[in-house]
């Protein structure tokens, strides 16, 4: 890798590739079919540092630089997309938002928990009307004295039912559009808080996406995350940073697919001779090692952009959109080159394949990352 | 107590290990920390842990170890020796037991755990020649430690014929094999110390000794040649219903193999 690494990056990453090859890759294939959630790995990562790993050490975390985080994301990923999604929303948007924009009573509460995995987080920013357009949300919050009523529906939330709180957002000022938006810490637990029903899924099918619902539901004042009217900033800012996780998704499934692919072609024979010899293959793998490489480039940028405090709004939404893109190109192609039994559930490629389609829909669509890019571009404010 | 461990950086040889002229080929050659000192590393944190036993590990040779002494470090280890001498390139066993016994001397130490062996050249000496040089008790191919009190441990070891207890006044030296315990792996906690602490680089004057009397001069032994051992015969499947294939297995077993 060209990237210059430094030797604690380095230890992470090998830290990392150890435990999910040994441990999270083994009951993937099995959490597959049975949708089982991961917790066992959870607690595992938890135990590891990798579910605080941006947290600051006072706060129970790791401290660590976001190239390391996506180098791990990343490890994890190639081992069971399942549990790195799980892992991706926990630390880039629920365990960042709550550390950039919480108050002091708030990070104190929440972060020690979160960063040792004993609770996970989730994030409810899409609603069944407001996918894309998340302006367009309809859930309220109403100030009743020292609480806020919530009401509202939101959707595909990851880890809706298996997270114990969730950072939601909620219209405080229905005049004010976006401007209107705020965030909220709401529990587990939370009178009106309902799960609502799990989504049955093509991929990533170990990790519950729900609606939650909430019916009056009365969450202390106090757990408001930054000011009224910051809940849009806060999800932005937030999906910056999970864009980039979701980058090291793709590179992580795009090399396990790859890995897959090679060892396969170097054993399977046809025509008296390895496929790995035919010349129509090895052009295809050329590519698929090419684009995997570009794909980490970007990630690799975007995380150290983010790390030298420079804005990676562009550059967060470029590596997500060419590596999600890229990681349905090569697990595609993964597919290809195992044949017949790339489609059976004997190898891992078909789910690989799967796991990756929605890396280009979660997080802001492909074509929402065109948008962000072209507008930061053309700097015109041009209304979708 | 004071434990002292050794650590040596050692081919991966689960890769793909090529000779060339008798030599073997550096390039694309991985280093890994080598899987029996690894344990002893985590038998001496557990120690550490359990015991509140104060562990220093050293590394002889090996060039450029920060990346293995740092992953012990990560894994709990508190202290990091690395010697590293010119003199040391053509070191054998017995000279890595010198430097040691100089390290040994120069620490006050209570305990050695070594790997049993290395599995570069798995010659399994460094630990036993050691003991010898320091006349202390020794102890090989163990496999539990237990601290009775500040002055005696017992072992037990994968003896010839069934597990031996055998137990040591200290100071001595063990070797452990890699059946002692599943080494843990680093935590994120561990990783982000373990780049704030210091590895105490040392050359063999550093270390009060020269290479004579280490016998780097004239190694004891030395490595004349690497050959590749001879690749296994790919064998024979055999389809068909069973009938046929009895009779055919026994047709080749008495005309090729010639054994019946
Ligand atoms: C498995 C999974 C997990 C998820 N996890 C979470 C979560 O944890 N939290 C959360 O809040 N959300 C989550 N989501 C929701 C996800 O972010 C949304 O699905 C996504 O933003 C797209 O919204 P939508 O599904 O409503 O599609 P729509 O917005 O309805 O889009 C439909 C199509 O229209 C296109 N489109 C929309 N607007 C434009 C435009 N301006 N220009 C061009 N094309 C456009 C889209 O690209 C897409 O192709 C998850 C979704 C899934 C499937």
């Amino acid at each position: 890798m060209s990237y210059p690494l430094n030797d604690e990056q380095l230890m992470i990453q090998a830290m990392v590739r150890e435990f999910a090859r040994k441990v999270v890759a083994t009951t993937a294939a099995e959490r597959d079919r049975t949708k089982e959630f991961p917790a066992d790995n959870l607690k595992q990562m938890g135990e590891l540092g990798l579910m605080g790993m941006a947290i600051p050490p006072e706060y129970g975390g790791e401290g660590a630089d976001t190239v390391s985080y996506v180098l791990a994301l990343s490890e994890i990923a190639y081992a069971c997309a399942s549990t790195a999604v799980v892992m991706s929303v926990h630390n880039s948007i629920v365990c960042e938002s709550i550390n950039r924009w919480g108050n002091e009573e708030q990070k104190k509460k929440y972060l020690r928990r979160l960063a040792r995995g004993k609770v996970i987080g989730a994030f409810g920013l899409t609603e069944p009307e407001a996918g894309s357009d998340p302006s367009a949300q309809t859930t309220t919050a109403e100030k009743d004295g020292d609480v806020y009523v919530v009401n509202g529906t939101k959707r595909f939330t990851t880890t809706g039912k298996n997270s114990g709180l969730v950072i939601v957002t909620a219209k405080t000022d229905e005049a004010k559009k976006h401007h209107g938006i705020s965030a909220f810490i709401i529990e587990k637990g939370t009178e009106g808080f309902i799960v609502g029903r799990e989504e049955d899924k093509l991929g990533l099918r170990a990790s519950d996406t729900t609606d939650l619902i909430f019916e009056n539901c009365r969450v202390p004042a106090e757990n408001l995350l930054g000011k009224e009217g910051d809940g849009f900033k806060i999800a932005m800012t937030a999906l910056d940073s999970g864009r980039i996780g979701i980058a090291a998704q793709s590179v992580g499934v795009a090399q396990a697919a790859f890995d897959a692919a090679v060892k396969y072609a170097k054993k399977r024979e046809q025509f008296g001779q390895k496929i790995s010899k035919f010349q129509g293959l090895r052009w295809i793998i050329a590519d698929m090692a090419t684009e995997i490489e570009a794909a980490r480039q970007l990630m690799l940028s975007a995380a150290a952009m983010k790390d030298a405090g420079k804005n990676f709004t562009a550059q967060a939404s470029m590596a997500k959109l060419f590596a999600s893109e890229m990681v349905n190109r090569i697990t595609g192609k993964a597919i290809q080159m195992f044949g017949g039994y790339g489609f059976t559930k004997d190898y891992p490629v078909e789910r690989f394949y799967r796991d990756a389609r929605v890396f280009t829909i979660y997080e802001g669509t492909s074509e929402i990352q065109r948008l962000v890019i072209s507008n930061h571009i053309l700097k015109d404010k041009r209304k979708p | 107590m004071k434990i002292l461990t050794t650590v040596k950086k050692v081919v991966d040889v689960e890769l793909n290990i090529k000779v060339n002229d008798g030599a073997i080929v550096e390039e694309g050659l991985q280093y890994v920390i080598n899987a029996w000192d690894e344990s002893a590393v985590e038998a001496a944190v557990q120690m550490k842990e359990n015991h509140g036993a104060e562990t220093t590990l050293v590394s002889v040779g090996g060039g450029d170890n920060t990346d293995v002494i740092r992953r012990c470090y990560a894994m709990g280890i508190e202290n990091g020796i690395h010697i590293e001498d010119p003199a040391l390139d053509k070191a054998d066993s017995s000279i890595f037991a010198k430097v040691l016994q100089k390290v040994y001397e120069a620490g006050n130490y209570d305990l050695v755990i070594t790997g049993k062996q290395a599995q570069d050249t798995d010659s399994g000496h460094t630990g036993i020649l050691l003991a010898e040089y320091l006349g202390l008790p020794c102890v090989s191919n163990v496999i539990g430690i237990e601290v009775i009190d500040e002055q005696h441990i017992s072992v037990s070891r994968a003896g010839d014929s069934g597990t031996e207890i055998v137990e040591l006044s200290l100071p001595a030296v063990v070797t452990v094999d890699v059946s002692i315990n599943e080494p843990r792996l680093p935590q994120m906690r561990g990783i982000m110390m373990a780049k704030k602490k210091k590895i105490e680089e040392m050359d063999l004057a550093a270390l009060g000794t020269s290479p004579d009397e280490v016998g780097a001069g004239a190694p004891k032994s030395e490595i004349i040649e690497f050959m590749e051992s001879e690749k296994r015969k790919g064998g024979q499947k055999f389809e068909g219903d069973a009938a046929e294939i009895t009779a055919k297995v026994v047709q080749l077993l008495a005309d090729e193999a010639k054994v019946l």
